[in-house]
């Protein structure tokens, strides 16, 4: 049972590779909370930016009448990989956990386990 | 212009006003009140925000759904549980405390929702006013400080919201107006968030009812609703009320004696529901 910082800072400490995360409403666009980032990279512009991309996933899922839940989405870029992992809590309805991790040091399988616990133990 | 410049400079930027078309000023009382970290409850025309040393702990608006309608329909929390914590807590000013430590609601959940609750009726207490705001201090809110929130990011979040708003489609008239689905037949298909709004769209509703409804923030019902009104999907309902003729559904109870017969063989007098009856034929294929 964690809130939201506890939450964030757990998945900046606890995954390998994490530069920054955020908890996002997909609706309004708005960070929830953030950890890390830096002055380049600003996590409440990107998790603006980014439901935009869960947006127009969901909406394209919905054309093509696929049932399925999205889990999550990742974004691959040089050096960067960038999570987003939809909550699917009772609370959470709308909300996704956005990890930014740098490539060189990440284990994607690992993070994206790692992600999961941390949904859990959100508990929204 | 008399200004001389060597043909390679570039013109200088004209200034520019980083605000949403149309969006006055939010509140300079706000604003003062955050520098003198001031304690106490502003009231405004839409709405109170309830300050902690110049920090915003808490908002109320009469258009949004409050904390207890977002926790109850989706925060597994019933309405005896928030009655019980209110009268428990209510008193000493520690709800939201009480509800975390007695286990009705996870603190994340809390926490989210709160929040939540906080920056959508923000945005309509800071939204445009016609009357003086007036400020009381000393006064605390009965939640108790869940997450408070700096007065700028409360208004840099409200002017993007605005921002968002406008972006999507620049007519406000869905914001607060009764509501009509266009043309259900030639419906495009819309995500389950959306449809669960349109759901509710009957011509009475508007988008606050809607949000009650829902148990959803009343500013992402708006946001639906002017993503719905840009595909055309939803309009305003026509200003004469029309009590006696709902047009879009056939009449609850019918003439005291009809005639099976030409009953069916007459065209019925509002048109078939088509996307309805397709729904309907759907849901039962499903079971």
């Amino acid at each position: 049972m964690a809130n939201t910082e506890t939450a964030l800072k757990e998945a900046l400490s606890s995954i390998e590779g994490a530069t920054g995360a955020a908890l996002v409403d997909y609706t309004s666009g708005m960070a929830l909370g953030t950890i890390g980032g830096s002055k380049s990279f600003d996590l409440t512009v990107a998790a603006a930016g980014n439901t935009d991309v869960v947006r127009a996933k969901l909406r394209t899922m919905e054309h093509l009448g696929l049932k399925g839940e999205i889990e999550d989405i990742l974004i691959t870029l040089s050096d960067q990989y960038h999570l987003i992992r939809l909550l699917t809590g009772r609370g959470g309805n709308g909300l996704f956990l956005y990890l930014v991790l740098d490539s060189k040091r990440a284990n994607l399988a690992m993070a994206r386990h790692q992600l999961k616990k941390i949904e859990r133990d959100l508990e929204v | 212009m008399t200004l001389v410049r060597s043909p390679r400079t570039l013109p200088p930027r004209l200034p520019v006003r980083h605000r949403p078309v149309g969006g006055p000023a939010l509140s300079p009382m706000l604003q003062r009140l955050a520098a003198e970290r001031a304690t106490g409850v502003l009231l405004r025309e839409r709405g109170t925000l309830y300050l902690c040393d110049g920090q915003v702990v808490h908002a109320e608006s009469p258009e949004t759904p409050g904390l207890d309608v977002l926790l109850t329909t989706g925060g597994g929390l019933d309405a005896e549980g928030w009655r019980e914590a209110v009268a428990q807590a209510g008193e000493r000013r520690r709800v939201g405390r009480y509800l975390v430590d007695s286990g009705r609601v996870a603190e994340g959940a809390l926490e989210l929702c709160h929040t939540g609750a906080l920056f959508d009726a923000a945005f309509f207490v800071l939204g445009p006013s016609s009357a003086p705001a007036r400020f009381r201090y000393g006064d605390a809110h009965w939640l108790g400080a869940v997450r408070p929130v700096p007065v700028a990011a409360l208004e840099r979040e409200t002017v993007r919201r605005r921002a968002l708003l406008h972006r999507i489609w620049p007519d406000p008239a869905t914001d607060s107006a009764p509501l009509i689905r266009a043309d259900r037949r030639a419906e495009p298909p819309v995500p389950a968030r959306q449809e669960a709004v349109l759901g509710q769209v009957d011509g009475v509703r508007t988008a606050a009812d809607i949000s009650r409804a829902l148990g959803r923030p009343a500013f992402h019902t708006l946001v639906d609703l002017r993503r719905l009104a840009a595909a055309g999907i939803v309009t305003t309902a026509p200003p004469a009320p029309r009590r006696h003729h709902p047009d879009r559904m056939p009449p609850a109870h019918p003439s005291p004696h009809p005639d099976p017969v030409s009953a069916l063989l007459a065209p019925s007098p509002a048109d078939p529901d088509v996307a309805l009856l397709r729904r309907l034929r759907d849901a039962l294929e499903a079971l």
